[in-house]
């Protein structure tokens, strides 16, 4: 029992890091049917560039105001890299074939990987405390403060997205673009804008994954952006792509399904168990749990 | 013998609250050239669909010879002798007008999948059968001069030509032609009804959906007109021209067209 | 151009066949490890190129036949050359019962489904399932390729094993285009309805295009065993996917474009090795701008392989 309380909520910890990540996919599949791949890569690059803000701006400091400057910055970079990278790399290819902009997404996850090679170097670093070490212990369950900050901020971000496109006239302008962007775009919808908008959104909600990954597990590497995005991949297609409130329960589905894999059978299996509950799941539901939320041109 | 023709029985297909066709029956008999029309959004195309097996009524039986089809994949059915033509063409568009024929010899050619790694003698003679038999459709469908150019570059009316005789590469028993003269010039849709009546006379049994009214009631023997999914008349075009019922759904229908 | 076209074959095969007499040792292994990846990654147009499945674990075929080779010659005594219809028929075998359930998939999810494969295969071997795939040290020490009591321990007779077999490739590539089953695959990839509408059961098509990719890149595994006398999980990472994948389209799913993306990836990297760092940035730009340039590849295969009597037909007419 001590061990599922503690796989749940680890898992619910790295669940929720995962979906933040799927919302950077999902959002863009829903609108361009695009995979970033290098999503997974500008996460990565985000624990990097606040490791970089932690130590170049603000001194090594790791007060609360530090912390926010920290996460405020590394997001607003991110946020314009994304701009930049669909700029450059995926706009001049939405009319080409699709596989076309996926060897582009590919190429560009190689650009950002090894760029992070080049400036950080290839060696591991670690990422700073920036939240005080404070365990509690539950009866044999230990809850760290900084899992419960994960957890509470992420799930604030995503009611807050929930909203955001739910409610308000550029959330709306979103969920149209995503179901036919002809159409949207004959309504008046500005369609670059509305992409430059999930690109913003989405590399800023990364950019907060990949800060969380870095506290959480401290050690940071260039290349381990492929795995964390992979992952987060999975959460969106098992949430249904396209499906915003879908990828948020397949991020902590699948961070749960992890725990508990690594908790109650090995973690050397980890990745083999989770791909193999994707293709069962898509095998019985090929379009997620949730369904799907994109319109295929016929 | 006795039962070499297609035979719907109340063939029911619905799409969600959508009843698309509703308890259809129609008999189509060997040799006839058969129409099917109606306003827009009849439920023509899922006929069609449903006779090819792109879509599975729910009920109803459709019998092929005496056969029960419903439910077979759309390439058995074609294995069946029952082939068709897209009102929205659809051909294979980056491959050249020759490759787009020889995709109907597949079905007739004698070649297994290994072939594909290790030809033998007698796949070569295939192919080059084969081949010779696309050379005859292009020279029957006048297209020789577009042999080697990819179907994408060719105007809408050779389109609809290299459609037809992809499917006729096939030799099928039955034709099914999806508004074959949608988009075609008055020149092209007379070449289209030679075409039609030449296909006929080779004891293909030709069943078409068509708008042109013209062209109907040129060239079919024999009519079922649908309107919301049922069946509100049968007959001959003669008959049909005559029925109050078919002359109220197709004016009012009018008006849908016009907005 | 045209006698460019006509001759650039032979000039190729021949300077291809002379190669191992021209260069030193290092040159040769770079010569044999283009062999081996030119193999794969034309086993990979099979199923990406030809037939339009977005397969991205064709390193997961290729590592198969790899290790079929070692596990028999290592744990079972059996001579690398008998060994070589096992590792083609273990990963064509693997290959249609993959397929057969995922086949089905759109595009992007086929995708994420084949990366999975190949990410699951690599735990496997690295987790030393049943004590056969040695973990993460892979197996080493393999024996030499003999034929006919010939010993064959040589680089240069291992070149001319690979060359062999990328000859063989080219031969049933070159058999493919020409065969009803090849036509199939080139329906389904343009549009699955029409082909299905025409007669064709695109499901087994598609379940056979994985087969034989497998079965080719299996065969490429074992010369990869043969000149490295060794195997190891990371030589089948799903990232050496990717660059078959990036290859296929970049190259523009013909046999010159895929063999010049092979070359630019695997031999460019051995003549400026100076630069290996910058390699994959490099890459990576490469890929995205070639893209953008040519979306439809570098040397995009040509259609209308027709027989030449149809043409002629046709400017009588006209």
């Amino acid at each position: 029992m001590d061990i599922f309380l503690q796989q749940l909520a680890n898992g619910l910890t790295i669940g929720s890091i995962f979906a933040l990540v799927a919302l950077g996919y999902t959002m863009v599949y829903g609108v361009m049917r695009l995979i970033n791949f290098a999503h997974g890569d500008m996460v990565a690059a985000s624990a990097f560039v606040g490791l970089t803000v932690y130590t170049q701006v603000m001194g090594q400091a790791t007060s609360l105001f530090s912390v926010i400057v920290i996460f405020l910055l590394t997001a607003s970079v991110m946020a314009c890299v994304g701009v930049l990278l669909e700029r450059l790399a995926y706009r001049p290819l939405r009319d080409a074939p699709r596989l076309s902009a996926v060897v582009s997404a590919l190429g560009a996850s190689l650009v950002i990987q090894n760029g992070i090679m080049l400036i950080w170097g290839p060696r591991m670093q670690i990422f700073p405390e920036l939240v005080p070490q404070v365990y509690w212990d539950l009866g044999g369950v230990v809850i760290s403060l900084i899992q419960v900050i994960i957890l509470a901020l992420s799930l604030v971000l995503m009611v807050g997205l929930y909203l955001f496109i739910e409610k308000t006239r550029m959330g709306a302008a979103v969920r149209a673009s995503s179901i036919d962007q002809d159409a949207a775009r004959l309504m008046g919808i500005n369609v670059n804008s509305v992409i430059a908008l999930i690109f913003i959104i989405g590399s800023s909600l990364g950019a907060i994954g990949g800060l969380f990954i870095g506290m959480y597990y401290r050690g940071i590497t260039f290349n381990m952006g492929w795995q964390y995005g992979l992952y987060a991949f999975i959460a969106a297609i098992i949430g249904g792509i396209g499906n915003i409130p879908g990828a948020m329960m397949g991020g902590m589905l699948l961070g749960l399904f992890n725990a508990f894999i690594a908790g109650y059978i090995s973690s050397t299996w980890a990745d083999a168990f989770t791909f193999i509950l994707l293709i069962l799941i898509l095998i019985v539901r090929p379009t997620g749990i949730l369904g799907e939320r994109v319109a295929e041109k016929v | 013998m006795a039962h070499n023709e297609l035979i719907l029985t109340n063939v029911t297909k619905r799409f969600g609250g959508l009843t698309a066709v509703d308890a259809l029956t129609m008999t189509v008999e060997p040799g006839q050239i058969y129409g099917v029309i109606g306003p827009n959004g009849a439920g023509k195309t899922t006929v069609f669909n449903c006779i090819t097996g792109i879509y599975k009524s729910e009920e109803g039986s459709v019998s092929w010879r005496g056969e029960e089809i419903r439910g077979l994949t759309p390439y058995q059915i074609v294995d069946r002798g029952i082939v068709r033509t897209f009102q929205t063409i659809r051909l294979f568009s980056q491959m050249s007008v020759a490759e787009n024929i020889m995709s109907g010899r597949h079905i007739k050619s004698t070649q297994k999948w290994w072939h594909g790694i290790i030809p033998t003698p007698g796949s070569r003679r295939d192919e080059k059968e084969n081949w010779l038999k696309v050379g005859e459709l292009l020279e029957f469908f006048n297209l020789e001069e577009f042999a080697a150019i990819p179907t994408a570059s060719l105007s809408y009316g050779h389109q609809r030509r290299v459609e037809m005789a992809r499917a006729m590469a096939v030799d099928p028993t039955l034709l099914i032609l999806d508004e074959p003269a949608a988009g075609l010039n008055d020149k092209e849709t007379s070449e289209l009804l030679e075409v039609i009546f030449k296909i006929r006379e080779q004891g293909v049994t030709v069943l078409l959906i068509e708008h042109d009214m013209d062209l109907v009631m040129k060239v079919t023997d024999y009519l079922t007109v649908l309107n919301f999914g049922k069946k509100i008349a049968e007959g001959t075009p003669d008959e049909i021209q005559k029925n109050p019922l078919v002359i109220e759904a197709y004016l009012g229908s009018e008006d849908d067209d016009d907005e | 151009m045209k006698a460019l076209q006509r001759f650039s074959y032979p000039i190729f095969f021949v300077i291809m066949a002379l190669i191992p007499h021209l260069l030193n040792p290092r040159w040769q292994a770079v010569s044999i490890t283009f062999l081996i990846f030119a193999v794969v990654a034309l086993s990979q147009d099979i199923i990406l190129g030809k037939s339009g499945m977005f397969n991205m674990g064709q390193a997961l075929f290729f590592g198969m036949g790899a290790y079929t080779t070692a596990i028999l010659n290592s744990h079972f005594g059996w001579p690398i050359i008998a060994t070589i219809p096992m590792a083609i028929l273990i990963p064509a075998l693997f290959g249609v019962v993959l397929a057969g359930p995922i086949v089905h998939l759109r595009g992007d999810y086929l995708l994420v489904v084949t990366i999975g494969f190949n990410i699951v295969f690599v735990q496997v071997l690295q987790n030393n399932l049943g004590g056969l795939t040695g973990g993460p040290n892979g197996i080493f020490g393999l024996g030499s390729l003999s034929i006919f009591g010939l010993n064959l321990t040589s680089q240069v007779a291992v070149y001319y094993f690979a060359f062999i077999v990328f000859l063989l490739t080219l031969w049933i590539m070159h058999n493919l285009e020409k065969s009803k089953a090849g036509r199939a695959l080139h329906y389904l990839r343009e549009d699955q309805l029409a082909a299905e509408s025409i007669g064709i059961n695109t499901r087994s098509y598609k379940i056979f295009a994985f087969g034989l990719g497998a079965g080719i890149a299996g065969l490429a595994g074992t010369v990869f065993a043969v000149q490295y006398s060794a195997v190891s999980p990371e030589a089948f990472e799903f990232i050496q996917s990717v660059l078959f994948f990036s290859i296929v389209l970049v190259g523009g799913s013909s046999v010159p474009g895929i063999l010049l993306g092979v070359f630019v990836m695997f031999v460019l990297p051995e003549i400026f090795r100076e630069f290996a760092t910058w390699r994959y940035f490099i890459f990576g730009f490469a890929m995205i701008l070639s893209m953008i340039l040519r979306p439809r590849g570098i040397w995009p295969a040509t259609f209308g392989k027709i027989p030449k009597f149809l043409i002629k037909e046709s400017k009588h007419g006209a």
